[in-house]
């Protein structure tokens, strides 16, 4: 019934939709990582392997998920931040590392963002040089002046474009034998590219920085051990669903655009080689969706770091704390944002590479992060009696196993010039 | 000098020079000021931990090393004792409270010294040298070199001992100084300072060890935001107790605050007494002189004399709120006048009340402007004032602590207003669960908002890219509407009384609305410009921009009346709904203006 009424639509709104799929969940999603590079990742890995990465995502969903759970109980039962932990537990040094690489992944990922919105307002015809500039700046008062909340209505507000993405998936009519059987059979095209995009992927699902942000959520929000058994549910389901939004952008593409051979480098890419089937106001309307997951990572990131570095080393922090009050706090989101945009506006830098390399850089700094939570988690002198259960720790890891041997992978390959 | 991240891991060798393990932390007795040292923990080879007795074995230490006086068969193994800390387990690298400059820290050294043959600890290092000597001894001289070639060295921040408040380890059985500072014995203002610092978990801790009076006080001093938050993370039963002691109007604030289902819950807890004072407040709407107002008030009738007066002053001044003022009723609580303890304190003792009332006293109306209340305080200096309702009955007194805090309320909002900027306040990070929810309304209203638009391009299709360039403006229409919304509520919450009538307003409002218009409209003109738009078509979207902020703007003429007849009770609580829709219905003016004008244009 719905089927034959499904076959009587207009073709151009069947096609509306499935561009809709395409452009992804945006910011409603963002929190969880499917930022601008996210959107891009994913775009990319369906059109260009169709459903070969889709075992991947199935297999990445327990990994995400007890990630995030760990990150929250954590904060739950100390009521410190990762950043804190890792500095009480460890000391100076290793918190200068772990620092460092936060770091460093939090200003590739905003390097991203940052080209994220270059390309979306290049598809409005509006060169870099005056975006980029325009927007750090914008960013930058966002979190000075404390008008943020305001600003994520608004872009919650475009990011609605989003919401019929499922529906848009079921229109595209993939076949669903073929999706399912993909999900189940691991596949590995062996060569530098896959591999490269396979650490992409998990390095954007399973973001660094968003442990950080989930953990700390929960101490903002008091929540004790006692109120975890339920707030846990809300961490899990909202891993979940992240990861199956991010699953059927990979179908929607791969079913578009991966039998047509049209090959992409980036969700803007994906956005412009749909436009023939979608119509040209996609490519606006897509646009404007990239802008603003792009905007509001790009306050978001840096940020998260600030927090993060001034807690670990006792530096005082909050938006609400002026220059001369918290010296380092505002001092490092200043700079972080800055440097970010100054580098796109490098004239030699290739936007889409830049959100591929900040995925990767995230994908290969998450074992290191997940080396010290799974220590810190096991630690009964911290944790108590919440230490991790045999299962999660074998599953976390597996994870880490995986990642590194992923990331040894593909460094050998470049160094032996395979693939 | 010592520091300790330079002795921790250096070997200790026996008298006989062989190595028997390494430094891992070095105890301290808690009674002094500069603490000793008095244990030495090590860890032996196959990493088993004991410690040993300072005084009694340590013969001689520097940076290298520690050397004992014994041969290692010979020591004889101590445990930790109760009362010692550990400076590497419970002080380094853990936050404390500095108890002097009242500032949460995170201890990055800890400086020892040697005085009189022994080591003590002359305090934690929480500057930016520790942590670079704690990353590698020579940045920290390297930095300091560069700094002093620009005349500022780094400077030492060190803490004493007896300023430091441990968060982590629990100093209740812990021997201390007299001078040694607790956080619990500060004032509550500064405690709240201190804890606003804090994750709420710490709070929970710090709070085990304030009696139920310092908690009151110490949460009637913190920030309203955090107040409700940090009632509702205590258990029920200390929660009412707490909301007992203090003082009714500051109860009935932050129990409003709370969800429905824990007021309720704190409510029946209660006292009786106290729990029907909160209620009565609660009917009171926020920033009124209801809302703000005490019960507690010390009324007495005209035939008393000036010592009957003073003595039950005597008997009820733990409870009362204020005492400077006395208030005289007759029958049904009906306010006579009022009497200053200055004359009751000045007249003789046989004095009737009736010879010494001031008759003629500043009162207030329970619906009353909080701001207009604060405002006569101040003008007419008084400590407090009364709030009596039509019948004259005194209901309950404003009293000048409360005031003071409404001035501050209303001159933050009216920065607001001003600036146009949200009060500053901490990024609540948000996790994907929580952001859903917040959002969930919102999402609802963007997604109709989102297939309506869906369903305009399908119709409009032959305009798809122009409706692209349409949208650009929604956002700054969303804004508008809010603003314009905003801006008559809040017009309507400051002047209720003296707003002009609807003809005047509606002239008014059309007046601003066509300037602000025209000033959108150029605004508009020039970004389509700059995106090489056809002319005609900018000039199109100018008009229905333009346009669209005009008729908005006189519409707000209208909410007055609206939300008047909604019977005035309760409309602020929809302010939030109003100011949406004024959006809704913005955009969908704008929609319909540009598409219908740039179809006239033929763009």
């Amino acid at each position: 019934m719905i089927r034959e009424r499904l076959k009587r639509l207009n073709p151009r709104w069947v096609a509306l939709l499935s561009f809709l799929a395409v452009i992804g969940p945006g910011i409603i999603a963002a929190s969880a990582g499917n930022d601008s590079g996210g959107i891009s990742t994913y775009s990319v890995a369906g059109a260009r392997y169709g459903y070969a990465m889709l075992w991947m995502m199935l297999a990445m969903t327990p990994s995400f998920v007890i990630v995030q759970e760990m990150a929250g109980r954590m904060g739950a039962v100390t009521g410190k931040g990762f950043a804190a932990l890792i500095r009480e537990k460890y000391g100076v040094r290793p918190t200068l590392l772990a620092m460092i690489l936060l770091l460093a992944s939090n200003a590739a990922t905003t390097v991203a963002e940052f080209a994220g919105i270059a390309a979306a307002l290049e598809l409005f015809g509006v060169t870099k040089y005056v975006s980029v500039p325009v927007a750090a700046v914008v960013v930058w008062l966002l979190v000075v002046r404390g008008s943020y909340r305001n600003v994520e209505k608004v872009l919650l507000l475009l990011s609605a474009v989003f919401v019929s993405y499922i529906v848009a998936t079921f229109m595209a009519r993939p076949d669903w034998g073929t999706v399912a059987r993909a999900m189940v059979t691991p596949q590995i095209v062996p060569t530098q590219a896959f591999i490269a995009l396979a650490i992409g992927l998990t390095g954007t699902t399973i973001a660094p920085w968003m442990q950080f942000l989930v953990q700390s959520n929960i101490v903002e929000k008091g929540t004790t051990i006692k109120k975890w058994a339920l707030a846990k549910w809300d961490v899990i389901i909202g891993a979940i669903s992240a990861n199956v939004v991010a699953i059927f952008i990979i179908i929607t593409t791969g079913t578009v655009l991966f039998p047509r051979h049209i090959a992409v480098t980036s969700a803007k890419e994906a956005a412009l080689a749909l436009a023939p089937l979608a119509g040209h106001y996609a490519t606006l309307l897509f646009a404007l969706g990239l802008l603003s997951a792009s905007v509001l990572s790009a306050a978001v990131l840096p940020l998260t770091a600030s927090y993060a570095i001034c807690e670990a080393f006792g530096w005082e922090a909050g938006v609400d704390r002026s220059w001369s009050e918290a010296p380092a706090f505002n001092a490092l989101y200043t700079f972080v944002i800055f440097l970010a945009a100054a580098i796109i506006l490098l004239p030699a830098v290739n936007l889409i590479s830049v959100m591929l390399v900040s995925q990767v850089v995230n994908g290969m700094m998450l074992p290191f992060l997940l080396i010290f939570m799974i220590r810190i988690i096991n630690d009964r002198r911290i944790m108590g009696d919440h230490v991790n259960g045999r299962v999660l720790n074998v599953v976390a890891w597996a994870t880490i196993v995986v990642v590194i041997s992923l990331t040894v992978l593909l460094l050998g390959m470049s160094f032996l010039g395979i693939g | 000098m010592f520091y300790l991240t330079r002795m921790l891991g250096r070997p200790v060798t026996d008298s006989a020079g062989q190595p028997i393990g390494t430094i891992k932390d070095l105890a301290i007795a808690t009674g002094e000021v500069f603490p000793r040292v008095t244990s030495l923990a090590l860890v032996g080879p196959d990493k088993t931990p004991f410690m040993l007795s300072w005084r009694k074995f340590v013969d001689a230490y520097d940076e290298a090393g520690a050397h004992l006086n014994t041969k290692a068969l010979d020591l004889r193994f101590s445990y930790q004792q109760p009362d010692e800390v550990l400076l590497a387990r419970d002080l380094l690298n853990k936050q404390i409270v500095d108890t002097q400059g009242m500032k949460v820290v995170r201890v990055n050294d800890l400086k020892l010294s040697e005085s009189r043959n022994q080591l003590r600890l002359l305090g934690a290092e929480v500057g930016t040298r520790g942590i670079l000597r704690g990353i590698w001894p020579p940045l920290e001289g390297a930095a300091n070199a560069i700094g002093s070639v620009f005349g500022r060295p780094l400077k030492e921040n060190l803490i004493a001992w007896n300023y430091m408040e441990l968060l982590d380890r629990d100093l209740g059985n812990v021997k201390l100084s007299v001078s040694h500072r607790r956080l619990h014995e500060l004032h509550p203002a500064d405690i709240a300072d201190v804890l606003e610092q804090l994750s709420p978990s710490q709070r929970a801790l710090v709070f085990q060890h304030l009696d139920d009076d310092q908690v009151a006080d110490t949460i009637s001093e913190m920030e309203d935001e955090i107040q409700a938050q940090v009632v509702d993370d205590l258990t029920d039963e200390r929660a009412s107790d707490i909301l007992e002691i203090m003082d009714p109007d500051d109860a009935a604030d932050i129990i409003g605050d709370l969800p429905y289902d824990k007021a309720e819950a704190l409510l029946r807890l209660m006292g009786v007494r106290e729990a029907r004072q909160v209620r009565k407040l609660l009917g009171y709407r926020e920033k009124t002189a209801g809302g703000i107002m005490t019960p507690e008030i010390t009324t007495v009738s005209e035939d008393m004399t000036a010592q009957e007066v003073i003595d039950q002053l005597r008997s009820r001044a733990a409870e009362a709120e204020n005492i400077y003022y006395v208030y005289v009723v007759g029958a049904r609580r009906i306010l006579e006048g009022v009497v200053s303890l200055r004359d009751l304190v000045v007249s003789p003792p046989e004095t009737t009340v009736t010879d010494i009332t001031e008759r003629d006293v500043f009162s207030v109306g329970p619906d009353d402007d909080q701001e207009q209340v604060a405002e006569m305080m101040s003008k007419y200096d008084l400590l407090a004032i009364p709030v009596i309702d039509e019948a004259g009955r005194i209901l309950g007194i404003v009293t000048v602590d409360d005031a003071l805090e409404v001035m501050e309320q209303e001159s933050a909002e009216d920065l607001r207003l001003a600036t146009g900027s949200a009060p500053r306040r901490a990024l609540e990070a948000t996790g994907v669960a929580a952001w859903l929810a917040q959002s969930m309304n919102w999402l609802a209203v963007w997604a109709v908002l989102g297939i309506a638009a869906a369903l305009v391009v399908r119709i409009f299709s032959e305009h798809a890219a122009i409706f692209a360039v349409i949208a650009l403006f929604v956002p700054l229409v969303v804004r508008v509407g809010e603003d314009v919304a905003d801006h008559e509520l809040g017009i309507l919450i400051e002047n209720e009384t003296t707003m002009p009538g609807f003809w005047r307003r509606l002239l008014g409002n059309t007046l601003v609305g066509l300037a602000l218009g025209v000033l959108s409209g150029l605004i508009a003109l020039a970004v389509l410009e700059a995106l090489a738009e056809p002319l005609a078509l900018s000039l199109a979207l100018a008009g229905a921009l333009a346009l669209t902020t005009a008729i908005v703007t006189a519409a707000t003429a209208i909410y007055p009346a609206l939300v008047r007849k909604r019977g005035g009770e309760g409309w602020r609580a929809s302010s939030a709904v109003v100011t949406t829709l004024t959006s809704l219905a913005a955009v969908t003016l704008y929609l319909a203006l540009s598409m219908l004008f740039a179809r006239v244009a033929g763009a």
